[in-house]
């Protein structure tokens, strides 16, 4: 019997029973939308504590002498507060938070691949994020959020705790590589090949092999640590033959990689917000698709550019310098399409679209400085600065945050079923924007001029623009209190948003919003990209989406 | 005959949902033994890493590894291996029975392995004081290493008795042939990082 002469069923047909009970709907919820939006909430949660952690340490750092709290507290602040911003709001955020609320819509499925796992992979989340901030309980870790050792062998015993909560959060991210993989790869609607994946979805697609991969060897790098502090097993301590050197790899293997964890699914956010609010096809979609694969791919190789002075050989040195230049090709061929994109489109300055272009500004300014890190002779001379805190946090405040934004601004209507407060959203954007520029622009000439990072006191030379940099800080606070605000004001009293109120092309604007819980009533053909503005859109099979009609699965017929 | 392996449901079509969700959940274990090889590699990594930086090789004081035993160990796991393919193709062909004899086999193999394993660990420790925590590198290694794969092997043995089990009560039913083709997998994958491991620490 060829399966062609079987009835339908499978798997894209296939509608979960509808939830019932508060408890099935919204906590142990299998609906990815459900779950995206748990990540993004519990991210934000966990982006408030950071954030706290971060005014303590711009609020020390007002005076040269310290003195707001101990040093001692202090490295354990600015160690939780990395950790906390890079695996508990970028990444969980980033992937398990927009990538669930919003990829298998796009590519035309009911739900990803394993909605069960996917559960499991969110609920580990919160309870890592909280085994993370539990050990200010116990001693908080305080070798920075690399925690090399052998600093981070003689740390207090919150330090194991680190070790514990990494390696879970990094398990949740391991499952949701695969699960996104698996859905991306099996899950698309018929119709949506490989070059008519919307670039959001290229961006998870880029990003999913990472978390599967680059995570497992940090899992690898934080066992062997907590093996070390637990039980004494010898594999960093120098005087019983490890080799403190043996972390950086393995650290580093993952975390520059990590990086493209956190920027490659704000890429696709950006692909998708500039052609929408430009009313313009994207320019060079290939160009963008495959340079994410090129970044995703070349990220494995470049890790030790973070190494130069811990006595790598010099050929090495030159080996990862030349690698990791190769990285700023495809990232400016994405640069030069995005702004081909905005060249002579139909601007709307909508909040989610100034954004965007901050997020232009900002990554490419940040991606500029870090060629300044990746060559040995500067790196040499900047190496563990202001200038490299100056460098990553407009990579990651000034790129992913920003970005996280964006797709706020933007998806919020389709999550919500209504829009976030555009006038609020401006004056978030202007705060947070000048805040930034003004906490994070600075840090680049106390850099040149020799202020070492990680430290808790500092030469009084250095006061005037620490002064500037922390009022900065509390600006960009502000801002992301206005953020706030405005979630909690829209939800209750935001405008109506409607299925589609950017007019955008991508499917899941073609459905309500919020979407029902099996997303499509019948599951969309797809004849072409979506971003031809000017063409009808290129679906067929969604006539019904939009009226009262059950879908047929449900109307009792034969199943 | 393999096309009888197609499941049905009760109106005696082929249950397209089963059969797709199997092909998901293959896929996604395949990638989750990538992901498991990465963890492997990256141990593996440290301690070719450590075995180069440190001073000298073997360490000083550090019996050497008893090659000829644990040879004879591994060939006992490669026979489970081979096993295990023919407990696969027999239940692929409806040969219940010979299914059921290969993978009794297989599990016994698979905890042969781990009794000749466990008195390797007991003659390194208490005949020649090789222990994890207390020599150095080469004991970090070796232990953290094959104990991972041992636990691997062990987590195999404890699964596919359990694929008995529900075989032998009925509930492991032809229609489904998910778990039996990833315990293959599993099985396979433990096997090839023994090869790794054997070289590296026995031969290399
Ligand atoms: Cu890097």
């Amino acid at each position: 019997m060829s399966v062609a002469a079987a009835h339908s069923g499978g798997i894209a047909d296939h509608i979960h029973p509808e939830p019932q009970g508060f408890v099935r709907r919204y906590v142990f919820s299998i609906d990815h939308k459900i779950i995206g939006i748990q990540y993004l909430i519990t991210g934000f949660v966990f982006m408030m504590l950071a954030g706290l952690l971060a005014e303590t340490i711009r609020t020390q750092l007002l005076n040269a002498s310290g003195g707001f709290v101990s040093p001692d507290t202090y490295n354990e602040v600015y160690s939780v507060h990395g950790s906390a911003m890079v695996w508990l709001v970028i990444i969980p955020i980033a992937t398990g938070g927009f990538g669930n609320l919003v990829f298998p819509l796009m590519i035309g499925a009911r739900d990803v691949a394993f909605p069960w796992l996917n559960m499991l992979s969110f609920w580990i989340f919160p309870v890592s994020g909280l085994m993370l901030f539990s050990s200010f309980l116990m001693g908080a870790p305080a070798a920075g959020w690399t925690e090399y050792p052998p600093v981070s062998l003689q740390g207090a015993p919150g330090t194991t705790m680190w070790c514990a909560a990494i390696f879970l959060v990094g398990v949740s991210s391991t499952l949701t590589g695969i699960n996104f993989l698996v859905t991306i790869l099996k899950m698309r609607a018929p119709g949506m090949t490989f070059t008519r994946m919307p670039l959001f979805v290229w961006g998870q697609f880029a990003t999913a092999p990472l978390l599967m991969i680059a995570t497992t060897a940090l899992a690898a790098a934080l066992a062997a640590l907590f093996m070390e502090r637990v039980f004494g097993v010898p594999f960093y301590d120098p005087t019983k033959g490890g080799s403190p050197v043996l972390w950086q790899h393995m650290f580093w293997f993952y975390s520059h990689p990590a990086v493209y964890i956190m920027i490659l699914p704000l890429f696709g956010i950006i692909s998708e917000v500039l052609p929408t609010f430009s009313r313009k096809p994207i320019f060079g979609y290939k160009l963008i698709a495959f340079s994410s694969m090129a970044i995703a791919l070349l990220g494995f190789m470049v890790w030790a550019h973070h190494m130069f002075t811990s006595g790598l050989a010099p050929f090495l040195q030159v080996l990862f310098m030349v690698m990791t230049f190769t990285i700023a090709v495809p990232t400016g061929v994405k640069i030069f399409s995005w702004i081909a994109t905005l060249w002579g489109g139909k601007i709307h300055y909508s909040t989610a679209m100034l954004f965007a272009l901050g997020f232009l500004a900002l990554f490419t300014f940040g991606g500029i400085t870090g060629v300044f890190l990746a060559a040995v002779p500067t790196d040499l001379d900047l190496h563990g600065t202001y200038f490299v805190v100056g460098h990553f946090h407009y990579v990651l405040v000034g790129g992913s945050l920003m970005g996280v934004f964006a797709g706020m601004y933007y998806w919020f209507a389709k999550m919500s079923g209504r829009l976030l407060n555009e006038t609020l959203g401006k004056v978030h954007f202007w705060l947070f924007f000048v805040g930034f520029n003004m906490t994070f622009l600075p840090m680049h000439w106390l850099g040149f001029m020799g202020m070492p990072r990680w430290v808790a006191t500092y030469d009084p030379q250095f006061q005037f623009w620490n002064r500037f940099e922390s009022v900065g800080s509390y600006i960009m606070t502000l801002g992301i209190l206005c953020f706030f605000i405005n979630v909690i004001y829209s939800i209750r009293a935001g405008k109506k948003a409607g299925p589609n109120p950017w007019n955008a092309r991508t499917l899941e604007w073609q459905i309500p919003s919020p979407p029902n819980y099996y997303n499509f009533k019948h599951i969309p053909t797809v004849y072409g990209l979506p971003y031809d503005f000017s063409q009808p859109l290129p679906y067929t099979g969604l006539e019904d989406e939009l009226t009262d009609s059950p879908p047929a699965q449900l109307t009792g017929a034969h199943h | 005959m393999a096309i009888a392996a197609i499941p049905h449901d009760a109106h005696g079509e082929v249950d397209q949902l089963y059969v797709e969700t199997r092909e998901l959940r293959l896929q996604g274990f395949l990638l989750f033994l990538i992901s498991d090889c990465v963890l492997f590699s990256s141990f593996i990594f440290a301690y070719l890493y450590l075995r180069n930086t440190g001073q000298g090789w073997p360490p000083p004081g550090i019996a050497r590894l008893d090659v000829a035993f644990a040879a004879w160990n591994s060939v006992v796991l490669f026979g489970s291996g081979a096993t295990m393919h023919y407990a696969l193709e027999n239940w692929k062909h409806g040969n219940f029975m010979k299914y059921m004899w290969m993978l009794i086999a297989t599990i016994i193999l698979g905890a042969m392995f781990l009794g000749g394993q466990g008195y390797e660990y007991h003659h390194l420790i208490f005949d020649e004081k090789v222990t994890w925590a207390g020599s150095g590198i080469f004991g970090a290694s070796f232990f953290t290493l094959t104990g991972m794969h041992g636990f691997h092997v062990f987590m195999g043995v404890c699964y596919l008795t359990v694929l008995l089990l529900q075989t032998a009560a009925g509930t492991y039913t032809y229609q489904k042939y998910f778990g039996i083709t990833a315990g293959t997998l599993y099985w396979h994958f433990v096997d090839v990082i023994w090869v790794v491991l054997f070289s590296i620490f026995y031969l290399l």
